[in-house]
């Protein structure tokens, strides 16, 4: 064994010698701070490629292709070329940005994008918001979307473009022949149903007991994201905090908010079993085009699907879009009781999302990039885009030029009605709980199951939602 | 009580194996230590330097090459190899800011490459052990006079006696790599803290096994492991043997001489088959909604709509789970059977009618064990992969928190709750750790099923 075990020896101690001292070296190495730089020097890169991922919507109506044209136009100087980030609006920066693979400028709703400096996460850059054409105009309460505080200083990583809130849809052709006398108590030629949901509501109980395939309102109510909005409207809210993104404190069953599940409750016994899922959601356009349901709320990006479904069902197009009205979500009963008005009326809180755009913090040409968001956010194409896609810009001047619903929503963010999405990755586990609880508490009231009635059960289901989302949050983090 | 009596034999000469391994292990390493002893100044001269002891028996191109070998090994481990190896341990000392343009370490990467390095070191241990033995075979055939095997020799056998080792390396490496590597990286991952804010760029760290016992000792967590435990073992038995039995039951009808237009009954479950999975979840999904045919017709009948997916339906949920399943599952056995009946000796059946055995004994007695014979593996398959069956529940009945579960409904399977824990939420070293669970429990069943059936322990029987 003497013979040739050194030599063994002597390869072992060898190999292991290289593998420590390189490995040493290395940690050494890894050891020594690299220092960065500021990304925004006001130095505009020349002759880059700026991949700009924008929604479905900008593409199909041909938005996407104009902003791209005007902005190629404008810096052709610079050679800085935009062009389609032919990628999925949903794209997660998070998983390709870091591996260079992912946009340079990304449009995308408030939480989406901030998820992207959740945490330890710093995907999306900081901006110099205030050298842009538009940080004037756009509220604070926008800006706040796009907040983020980082060792007690303050970042804003997006740029407002858009804000999206739910709003009522109804068939004006629907109202009844008499609703000038009859349904428009406070004489200011508007409708009362489409004021006050508790109207609303007794509207729909007039058309069911007139008809047993006909609906007034009708809604999905297991969706969380509109079902929120009865809970926002009375003091509960997702998450406490100056903020709204302290996620220790769940707060849905807070101050008053068990009365929004009173209002889901009631509002389940004028539909039927499909509002404990998502089928009313799928089959609104074609039902409103038949005349089946009188009124639904959803979002406004989605106008074009009824008018389609109208036209489809024989009506012209103009005539759908005299017909078919968008407007603000009705006010709630102070008391939280669809049929008692004697304490007044509120508005009603409901979930909104500002979109925007981003900057990837692994773009090559960081200024370029600002340059183009400062591009697509100026007063000119902001109101083309609002004219093409049908938007609610966040830009006070463009929204009050548009005027109508556009300086109503406007109005509504900086009122506080809105209740933008808070702006943490820990939003998503909200959702499955609250539309649990929702879908609960419409079908314990059309099958009769009647467990929620009392005040106390109501607020002991809500509170079991907060706790739910609670745990999801924080009892593995 | 057979499969009883042969897991009872299983366990009974369990001691008996695990006494012959110091045995095995000494006769293994007889060879070793006699190189040890006999090896000569060329054998250590290829355990310094590998090839060495080839060139100086003029060997040389196999020499050059287990050279090429060493150094490429070493230039590895200088640029890149030690690093990474020690990034393995480390998981990353320095955080990146992607706001200053400061690259950090990614531990996800470091922890692949550390892997990698980790199967490098492997590979290039078991190519040295080959060079020392090649040298010492070199050595006794010289001391034995004879000519040792030159290069053109060896490159023959690895074309003819030894053609299975050149037509496995390419496979074997890509195992490494595609499978084993991966699978390797997902266990480790049990072992760290990776998930919720503790990815890229913060360094994600070792952990141990908290994170096991974040599954068994959390009060939220244990009660919901077992009772999805539970279905998911009922359902991968039940979807089995009813898409097996159903499949093996329509291959016989449709197999019986009188049945006319065979390939039109054929063609409809190929139908179904073919039709993409989630497609006729949704579409089923639709059909027993509250606003789906099936409410419409029992409304239309005077009834009142039921949830049969709804809050309260969990055993409705799950049987429409396993109908489901078997609308989708059953063309693909009934397709298999039908092969291998095509198959089957018909003179069995001959002998059989000749001595008056009945329909039921005949297939008892003659197709259930030739089927069973040739299909245990895939019934095996098809096991492991209900266990593991993602699509049905989670188009069927999704985004539903059911109370008494954490963050999981009544007819969720560990799949969709790994799905739910580790992508919803992110926690993706508590979503390994059940994995890892969900692997070991499904390896064991399988392996116990395979290694007791006869298509393991009579190969011959059939052929």
């Amino acid at each position: 064994m003497k013979k040739t075990l050194p030599a063994l020896i002597a390869h072992i101690a060898v190999i292991l010698a290289v593998i420590i001292v390189m490995g040493t070296l290395g940690l050494i190495a890894a050891g020594v701070a690299s220092e960065g730089s500021e990304k925004f020097t006001d130095e505009i890169e020349r002759n880059v490629t700026l991949r700009i991922l924008e929604n479905d919507t900008a593409k199909e109506q041909g938005y996407l292709k104009e902003l791209l044209d005007a902005f190629n136009a404008e810096y052709a100087e610079y050679g800085i070329k935009a062009v389609d980030a032919n990628m999925d609006q949903f794209t997660d920066l998070e998983t390709g940005g870091p591996y260079g693979y992912g946009p340079d400028v990304l449009y995308q709703a408030n939480d989406a994008i901030m998820k992207y400096v959740d945490g330890t996460r710093k995907h999306i850059l900081p901006l110099p918001v205030e050298q842009l054409d538009c940080y004037e105009h756009i509220g604070k309460n926008a800006w706040d979307a796009y907040k983020v505080t980082i060792e007690n200083q303050d970042f804003i990583c997006g740029v407002p473009v858009n804000i999206q809130q739910p709003l009522l849809f109804y068939r004006k052709d629907l109202l009844p022949a008499n609703w000038e006398t009859e349904w428009d108590d406070d004489k200011n030629g508007v409708p009362d149903m489409i004021e006050y949901w508790t109207d609303l509501y007794r509207y729909s109980q007039t058309i069911r007991a007139q008809s047993a395939s006909n609906y007034g309102y009708m809604k999905s109510l297991n969706d969380g994201y509109f079902a929120s909005g009865y809970f926002l409207s009375y003091g509960g809210y997702v998450f406490g905090g100056e903020e709204r993104n302290d996620t220790s404190d769940v707060g849905f069953s807070k101050n008053d908010g068990y009365l929004g599940a009173k209002i889901i409750r009631q509002l389940a016994s004028v539909m039927n079993l499909e509002c404990t899922e998502d089928t009313i959601t799928k089959n609104s356009y074609s039902r409103m085009a038949q005349g089946a349901y009188f009124a639904t709320m959803t979002t406004p990006d989605v106008y074009t699907m009824f008018i389609k479904e109208m036209v489809n069902a024989g009506f012209t197009e103009e005539y759908a879009r005299e017909n078919l009205i968008m407007t603000d979500v009705p006010k709630l009963p102070v008391s939280g009781d669809l049929e008692d008005e004697s304490q007044g009326f509120k508005d009603m809180t409901v979930m909104g999302g500002i979109n925007g755009y981003a900057i990837s913090s692994y773009t090559k040409a960081p200024n370029a990039a600002l340059a183009f968001v400062n591009f697509a956010t100026s007063y000119k194409m902001i109101n083309r885009r609002a004219e093409l896609l049908g938007i609610s810009p966040a830009r006070g001047d463009s929204a009050e030029a548009l005027g109508g619903l556009n300086a109503n929503i406007n109005n509504n963010l900086t009122a506080g009605t809105i209740y933008v999405m808070p702006s943490v990755r820990a939003l998503g586990q909200v959702w499955t709980p609250l539309q649990t609880y929702c879908a609960i508490l419409a079908d314990d009231s059309l099958t009769g199951k009647n467990v929620y009635v009392t005040d106390e059960a109501l607020k002991k289901g809500l509170e079991n939602v907060d706790n739910q989302i609670y745990a999801a949050i924080h009892t593995l983090g | 009580m057979k499969v009883i009596e042969k897991f009872k034999n299983f366990f009974k000469t369990l001691p008996d194996k695990f006494k012959a391994i110091p045995y095995k292990l000494a006769k293994k390493f007889a060879g070793a230590k006699e190189i040890l002893v006999q090896g000569n100044g060329k054998v250590s001269a290829s355990m310094i330097v590998m090839g060495l002891g080839q060139l100086l028996n003029k060997q040389w191109a196999k020499g050059i090459m287990l050279l090429f070998i060493q150094v490429a090994f070493i230039v590895y481990f200088v640029l890149t190899g030690a690093t990474d190896l020690f990034g393995f341990f480390t998981l990353g000392t320095r955080a990146g800011n992607a706001w200053y343009g400061i690259e950090g370490d990614n531990s996800v990467v470091m922890l692949i490459m550390g892997i990698l390095a980790i199967l490098i070191i492997i590979l290039y241990i078991a190519i040295y052990i080959a060079n020392i033995k090649d040298a010492y075979r070199t050595q006794c055939a010289l001391d034995t006079l004879k000519k040792p095997v030159s290069f053109k020799q060896e490159v023959g056998t690895l074309l003819d006696k030894n053609f299975h080792k050149t037509a496995l390396a390419l496979p074997v490496i890509g195992v490494c790599v595609f499978s084993i590597l991966p699978i390797v990286f997902m266990i480790l991952i049990a072992f760290t803290n990776y998930g919720d804010n503790i990815v890229p760029p913060a360094l994600v760290d070792w952990v141990g096994l908290e994170n096991f016992g974040k599954i068994l000792s959390l009060g939220q967590f244990a009660p919901t492991f077992f009772k999805i435990f539970g279905w998911n073992m009922l359902w991968a038995v039940l979807s089995t043997a009813i898409n097996y039995f159903a499949g093996l039951g329509l291959a016989l009808l449709l197999n019986k001489k009188c049945v006319k237009g065979k390939a039109i009954w054929r063609a409809f479950p190929i139908l179904a088959y073919a039709i993409p999975g989630f497609i006729t979840l949704l579409g089923f999904k639709f059909m027993f909604s509250y606003g789906g045919p099936i409410n419409y017709y029992i409304q239309q009948a005077g009834g009142e709509a039921v949830g049969f997916l709804g809050l309260d339906a969990k055993w409705s949920a799950r049987f429409i789970g396993l109908i489901v399943n078997a609308w989708i599952s059953i063309p693909s056995t009934m397709l298999l059977a039908t092969g291998i009946l095509s198959n089957a000796n018909t003179d069995l059946y001959e002998a059989a009618r000749v001595d008056g055995a009945s329909a039921w004994k005949q297939f008892i007695k003659i197709t259930l064990p030739y089927v069973l014979f040739a299909t245990t593996p895939v019934l095996i398959s098809q096991f492991i992969g209900n266990f593991n069956n993602f699509g049905i529940f989670y188009f069927l009945r999704g985004s539903l928190n059911v109370d008494g579960y954490f963050l999981a409904s009544d007819t969720d399977l560990l799949i969709n709750w790994l799905y739910n824990l580790s992508i919803n939420n992110n926690y993706y070293s508590i979503g390994a750790a059940i994995s890892l669970i969900i692997f070991i429990i499904t390896s064991v069943i399988s392996l116990a099923v395979y290694v007791l059936s006869p298509s393991y322990k009579q190969e011959e029987t059939f052929r």
